[in-house]
């Protein structure tokens, strides 16, 4: 429980269907956050809806584990060159690894959430597919469970709209606590930006940004590791008064390649092995799925490469995308139906 | 499903005595004691005979005790109190306390070193019994000591500290002496803290540990004591504590001090039983280590750790089996944070994670413990059953 109307509702919905329920909120982060999650506010804010509902409220510290398995494996990533989404790393490390092996281990029969995605029983086995919001879906940031974690999974609001969820929350009394939803990382203080944390631990590395198509210099950043792969932001426009996206970042020759948008788009994705999880059947050499590689991105036509490394082709020519970020794998025949996840490996 | 209340360190139960005298100050009319009228003379001659008795109870003098908010706020008053006073004089003040304190002491030291650049904390070192080390208050005392703050008994291990030892040293390395501070608020249901504290020159309790009210305290002075206030406001409590003085807070400590003088002697003898059974009990569970055995504890507490078990599973499955218990490290949201008192005493990070505190008082019982044993077991057990 987050403190928020998605995991609050959930809980309340639970309880009106018989379940017998325990509230939990992870502490998960010690430091400096102004994002809306994981600070004493927000365990306050848990802890008054668990008593809103009547159901007992726990507070269990991760703050250790979310250090060792999110925040300095981010705090790596950036400083090789990659770009990783730490929320993923969380729900993959934190929420559906310790806290179900806890809940287990505390005689709990099942886990919900108030994520906005969807379990599918059929015929024994058990699908992650997208919540019925598609504007708030977040199966996404799902897409590294299995079998065995889906079958011990609830998401109770997964097949409603916010406004349902919302008009819920006022039903059971939980009006006041319509917060905003969470958007940011949960570490990196908003007003601040990512810089400004990574450079608590890292030092950034200036580099010279140039023309990928030219090679002419066009200008140089402090913060190279700020600069990513398949984006606008933060560069200048060239000469010609067009702007550019980022091509690739060589921390290495401390360089930073741009190029306009026809010049650098891409048409296969490489895929880092140790990362790629099945969620159901294995997907072999030459499986066509749609994949997906932002929170909010649309899924696009693909083929699962095995070669001498795992790759993804591309239907059509994309952006270019950062390593580090992960890609879901949907079904074809069934586009909500999630059939895996992968991180983008450096190309 | 039976409560069995083992978290007395945290909050004692209400004593129905102390209810009872605090009842006639908590409606109707009560006067403001600093005013001119009958009222106020009947709230002012209450709070003056509840100073009477909570002096006694140090073998203080009425004067030298300042009514607060609560132990923490005494504890600021002690630390931020000496130290605003001493920088008057001293190029560099150092506070001085030991690395076993509890969080209202540090933090109050950690703040007035952050807020001024002439004010500096020093560190005590403890023993693996977590023992404050004299050779250690020796080595780290100096002309800019301004404080030394060692407790009476810590919060979580229950292990009494030495504090004849801290003040010979501290009145006799340096010339003049250095003023003492000790937290007595863990210490206060199970000793004598008029001979305790003898030579203690300021000493803060606080009223719900010993079965009175929340948001009550007292910091007592012995003698002259330079002190600067933290809350000037108004100038209560001879200018040392701004404020109205509470009157039901007030009576409630000294009801609370009263029932603890007069059972002291029985409870004490009493749960000395229950902690050694609880002791042996808990030893025998498998992996399971008594913190602080070598050394003199509180009869109350029995603190242990657990190297293959976290705390936050044994305090859930702990609470559905009705038994209120603590890992005794709590940050503010009410998740167990790493204690820093085990990390003092040398305790691995691993066995720190799995601490469990349980607390008796005045009204535990023989079958309460028997009950706890038998629940602790078999939550360990099944623990591990599963892990």
């Amino acid at each position: 429980m987050s403190g928020g109307v998605d995991s609050s509702v959930a809980a309340g919905l639970l309880l009106e269907q018989g379940h017998e329920v325990v509230g939990a909120t992870l502490k998960l982060w010690g430091g400096a956050s102004d994002s809306g999650c994981c600070s004493v506010a927000d365990v306050d804010d848990a802890r008054r809806v668990a008593q809103m509902l009547g159901i007992d409220h726990h507070v269990f510290n991760y703050t250790e584990e979310f250090e060792r398995h999110v925040v300095a494996p981010f705090v790596e990533a950036y400083a090789a060159g990659r770009s990783p989404n730490p929320c993923i790393e969380c729900n993959r490390q934190i929420k559906f690894d310790l806290l179900f092996e806890r809940a287990r281990r505390l005689g709990f029969d099942a886990v919900a959430t108030g994520h906005h995605a969807q379990v599918l029983a059929r015929d024994g086995a058990h699908f992650l597919i997208r919540g019925a919001d598609d504007q708030k879906d977040q199966s996404y940031v799902l897409g590294y469970l299995r079998e065995d974690q889906l079958a011990t999974l609830l998401l109770p609001i997964g097949a409603m709209h916010k406004s349902d969820v919302r008009r819920h929350a006022e039903r059971l009394g939980l009006r006041t606590w319509d917060k905003p939803d969470s958007q940011d990382v949960c570490f990196i203080e908003a007003s601040k930006g990512r810089g400004v944390f990574l450079r608590q631990r890292i030092e950034l590395t200036p580099a010279t940004i140039v023309d990928a198509a030219s090679g002419e210099e066009i200008g140089a950043t402090n913060s190279a590791e700020l600069m990513t792969v398949g984006q606008r932001r933060g560069v200048l426009p060239a000469r010609d008064g067009e702007r550019r996206f980022v091509a690739r970042v060589d921390l290495e020759a401390r360089r930073v390649e741009v190029g306009r948008l026809e010049e650098i788009l891409i048409n296969e994705i490489a895929l880092d092995e140790s990362s790629l999880t099945f969620s159901h059947a294995d997907l072999v050499d030459g499986s066509a799925i749609l994949a997906q590689w932002s929170a909010h991105g649309v899924a696009k036509g693909a083929t699962l490469r095995r070669g001498p490394s795992w790759r993804l082709e591309l239907d059509a020519p994309a952006r270019p995308v950062a390593a580090g970020q992960s890609v879901v794998f949907y079904r074809v025949s069934e586009p909500t139906i999630v059939e895996g996840a992968a991180i983008v490996a450096v190309s | 499903m039976s409560l069995y209340y083992f978290d007395h360190a945290a909050s004692a139960p209400r004593r129905d005595e102390v209810a009872d005298a605090m009842a006639p100050w908590t409606r109707g009319v009560v006067g403001n004691p600093s005013g001119a009228h009958k009222a106020a003379r009947d709230a002012r001659r209450a709070v003056e005979e509840a100073r009477d008795e909570v002096a006694a109870f140090l073998g203080a003098k009425p004067g030298g005790v300042i009514f607060t908010g609560g132990g923490t706020e005494s504890c600021d008053l002690a630390i931020a109190g000496v130290a605003r006073h001493h920088r008057r004089t001293h190029e560099t003040s150092e506070i001085l306390i030991s690395r076993i304190e509890h969080h209202a002491v540090t933090d109050a030291a950690q703040k007035m070193a952050r807020d001024y650049d002439d004010v500096r904390v020093g560190y005590i070192d403890v023993d693996g019994d977590g023992v404050v080390d004299l050779d250690s208050l020796m080595s780290s005392l100096s002309d800019d000591t301004a404080i030394v703050s060692v407790m009476a008994a810590n919060n979580e291990t229950g292990v009494r500290q030495p504090l004849d030892g801290v003040s010979a040293l501290a009145k006799s390395i340096i010339p003049g002496g250095v003023l003492t501070h000790t937290d007595a608020i863990a210490a206060a249901s199970w000793v004598n803290l008029a001979n305790l504290t003898a030579t203690t020159d300021m000493i803060s309790i606080c009223a719900h540990k010993i079965g009175g009210p929340v948001n009550a305290g007292a910091l007592i002075l012995r003698g002259d004591v330079g002190l600067e206030a933290v809350i000037p406001g108004g100038g209560q409590e001879r200018g040392r504590r701004g404020g109205t003085v509470d009157v039901a807070a007030a009576v409630g400590l000294a009801a609370a001090v009263r029932v603890t003088v007069r059972e002291l002697a029985e409870v004490t003898d009493r749960v000395l039983d229950l902690q050694e059974k609880l002791v042996a009990a808990v030893s025998l569970i498998p992996g399971c280590r008594v913190t602080g055995l070598g050394a003199l504890r509180v009869p109350g507490t029995v603190h242990v750790t657990f190297e293959d078990l976290a705390s936050d599973e044994l305090l859930f499955l702990l609470d559905q089996e009705g038994v209120c218990a603590s890992a005794a490290a709590s940050c503010s949201s009410g998740a167990a944070d790493p204690s820093h008192v085990l990390a003092a005493m040398g305790v691995s990070h691993e066995r720190a994670r799995g601490s469990l505190r349980l607390s008796m008082g005045a009204e535990t019982t023989d079958e309460d413990v028997d009950a706890v044993i038998a629940i602790l077991s078999g939550v360990v057990y099944k623990l591990r059953a599963e892990a």
